[in-house]
């Protein structure tokens, strides 16, 4: 190990990886050091994948938090045990891989609403990133769509919708947009759109819906980007150190980023090492944490801290359910992928922003049979076709999007958890107006799950989790509004980056892995100062190396 | 109660210790019977078993040369089965096995029996199930035979074959 890097990344997730490769594929000897807490788990090994398919066991599940190194307040439970993979490759491990722009109107939340937060960018700033996101991890979708303004097309063709999508299809084209009390209503009526789940697919994925251990290496995993990087010759000061957990960012003055300090999980030593430029991809829930605990004479509260913003602000999704039966499934339909085919943004347009959008998809599992636990349980093959052709249970959902409030804050509290990382509170609460408008927007659900024919069995609102935690870190115009400034570098620093869900100002109503993705290529372009480049021109240069 | 002394012995409910051990080509061929038998049973191979016997037997190194070992549970099923067989032939057996262990499928196996159950005769299901067991599903009222299902790996990067039993009026992509 060097004493001095050009870059130091902490964190070695989809983040890490993209800014790693893109500042290597600009200047091939840079060099750089991951540090990453967790350890390395093996993809693509087949006895893990035996394991998953027999057994339902998946390697990586030993690193998420467990409920006790991860509490909340508040007057609802915040989820963080199970949400979050600490190792090598980050959450991409167990991601769904559901890759999905966010919305113009989403960077311009305040504006809109006088809610949140605004983006200091545009959706226009992040367009051509969107594609080079895209293309990197090869995301599937319909060249049809036009849900948001797009200059290229999907790099690859989308999931057909399965044969069990179609009722909820039929029903979305009978049901007009509802406007509540609190939307604003654009005057003509619409029907609800059904689109393709874009999802990344990568190298090798063969549509088999085996996503929670892929044993081909199809679905997107950071590990594999990083393996490439390691293993090319080209990039000959590299360096990715695993059980290393970062625990304090180091200055030499107000402004400038000395070091970082970690422990070697393995020998218990403790390093020091420089940085000419620092990034922290580590996530929403580490980087809050590794700021606050990077207190000096110039930080006295914590690096980024001044104005007590870092760890506030944070927001996840909350899930909508609905359930409905029907009497009979004469054609045994269940839900073939293992993700979601189905969707409609329907719901998450700028009219719907104030009283909270929502992302609304089929169930990834629904209907389903598990037609091995039934001959496990001993049903014989006439007792298993009754129940595969009888009743038949689907499940809509949809992501509501929240928005950020000061006093909603991530923290560390007293305690280290097995990788020396320390350990969490969310203090949470929701406003009893979020909860009516919650509810108000299950009623949309319900509607659709009414106009299938099927009896609602169940609806509720699921608590908020750590899944796709974004804001506590967040960007803006200002200290005194935000963490960092428009390309992620904390406040009045010179060299700190943060290349996590953390900079979110807002968390819009899907899923955020696209948005960070295309936020790591801005940053890479950032840091090289280089002309655009795009991603075509790029994959000319990466195909020497794989 | 099903079986004899054997099927009955109480044993530790943690995975038989095996490391260093491995099985003998007899030892396969007698767990194969047991594979044939569940697609004979429920009916649910295309022709029978043969076609995933290669899947099988990767399924079986995976699980025999790596950490932890089953080769002491897959010995440790054959030790069950013949006790079975000699008290009811092969066929009763699995009949009895399948339908009538007694085994609590959710519990602690705790006995060569629920070893046997759990550790051998329900993977084996699941693994048949995800290799192309689910296959005869689905049109028994004319519809479509399902596609896939979880943990089924086969089809292409691209779409030209429909992985599934897609939605007829998808215009693009719905072909069967």
């Amino acid at each position: 190990m060097k004493k001095r890097y050009d870059y130091i990344i902490v964190g070695a997730g989809v983040a890490a990886a993209t800014v790693a490769r893109g500042l290597l594929l600009h200047k091939h000897d840079t060099s750089i050091l991951i540090l990453e807490a967790g350890p390395e788990i093996k993809a693509k090994d087949r006895r893990f994948w035996w394991d998953y398919i027999t057994r339902n066991e998946r390697p990586y599940t030993f690193t998420y938090d467990q409920k006790f190194e991860a509490d909340s307040t508040g007057n609802i439970e915040y989820q963080t045990d199970g949400v979050r993979v600490k190792a090598y490759g980050g959450s991409t491990m167990h991601w769904g891989a559901w890759s999905l722009r966010f919305k113009p109107e989403d960077f311009n939340l305040h504006t809109n609403t006088g809610l949140g937060a605004d983006w200091p960018m545009n959706y226009e700033d992040l367009e051509s990133y969107y594609n080079d996101a895209e293309s990197f991890l090869s995301v599937c979708g319909d060249e049809n769509e036009n849900w948001s303004p797009r200059s290229k097309p999907y790099p690859v063709p989308p999931f057909q919708w399965t044969a069990a999508d179609g009722e909820m299809i039929k029903a979305w084209e009978q049901l007009d947009v509802v406007y509540q009390d609190g939307d604003i209503n654009p005057g003509k009526s619409s029907k609800i759109k059904s689109g393709k789940m874009p999802v990344a697919r990568y190298r090798k994925c063969m549509t088999t819906g085996t996503c929670k251990y892929c044993p081909i290496g199809g679905r997107f995993n950071a590990q594999y980007v990083l393996d490439d990087l390691k293993n090319d010759p080209r990039f000959i000061n590299f360096e990715v150190r695993i059980n290393s957990p970062v625990h304090h960012v180091n200055v030499s003055s107000k402004s400038k980023i000395e070091s970082v300090t970690f422990t070697d999980n393995l020998n218990g030593k403790e390093y020091t090492v420089a940085g000419e430029t620092i990034i922290l991809a580590s996530g929403a829930y580490n980087v809050p944490k590794l700021l606050r605990a990077s207190k000096n004479e110039f930080w006295t509260d914590g690096i980024g801290n001044d104005h007590d913003l870092v760890g506030r602000f944070v927001v996840s999704h909350s899930m909508l359910n609905v359930v409905g039966k029907a009497k009979t499934n004469p054609n045994g339909w269940f839900q073939e992928y293992d993700f979601p085919t189905l969707m409609s943004h329907s719901y998450n347009t700028k009219e719907h922003q104030k009283k909270g959008k929502i992302f609304i998809f089929k169930n990834r599992a629904t209907p389903n049979t598990d037609i091995a636990q039934l001959m496990i349980d001993g049903k014989t093959r006439e007792e298993i076709d009754a129940i595969v052709y009888g009743e038949m249970e689907v499940n809509i959902q949809a992501f509501l999007e929240e928005k950020g409030k000061f006093s909603n804050r991530l923290e560390a509290r007293p305690g280290v958890d097995r990788f020396g990382l320390p350990q969490t509170t969310v203090h949470f609460s929701r406003t009893d107006e979020e909860m009516e408008n919650a509810n108000d927007r299950l009623k949309l659900l319900e509607q659709i799950i009414e106009k299938m024919g099927l009896e609602i069995t169940s609806s509720r609102v699921d608590k908020p989790g750590g899944h796709h935690t974004t804001g506590t870190a967040r960007m803006g115009t200002a200290p005194e509004n935000s963490v960092t400034d428009k390309f992620m570098r904390v406040h009045d620093t010179d060299n700190l980056y943060v290349c996590s869900n953390a900079a979110f100002p807002t968390g819009s109503a899907v899923n955020p892995t696209l948005t960070l993705t295309a936020l790591a290529f801005r940053l890479v372009e950032h840091l090289t100062n280089s002309e655009k480049t795009t991603e075509t021109s790029k994959k000319i240069e990466w195909k020497y190396q794989l | 109660m099903i079986g004899g002394s054997v099927c009955n012995e109480q044993i530790s409910a943690s995975l038989i210790f095996a490391e260093g051990q491995q099985l003998t080509y007899e030892n396969k061929e007698a767990l194969w019977e047991i594979f044939e038998a569940i697609g004979e049973t429920w009916q649910n191979t295309i022709y029978n078993s043969n076609n995933q016997r290669s899947s099988w037997f990767e399924m079986l190194k995976a699980k025999t040369e790596n950490a932890p070992n089953y080769t002491g549970e897959y010995v440790n099923a054959i030790y069950v089965l013949n006790e079975l067989y000699a008290e009811y032939g092969k066929k009763e057996s699995f009949k009895k096995l399948f339908f009538e262990s007694g085994v609590d499928n959710s519990a602690p196996p705790t006995t060569r029996l629920a070893h046997c159950k759990v550790f051998v005769i329900n993977e084996f299901i699941r693994m048949q199930i995800t290799a192309g067991g689910f296959k005869s599903w689905g049109d028994a009222n004319g519809g479509e035979q399902a596609k896939n299902y979880h943990g089924f790996l086969g089809g292409t990067r691209y779409n030209r074959t429909p992985r599934v039993r897609a939605f007829d009026d998808d215009p693009v992509h719905s072909k069967k």
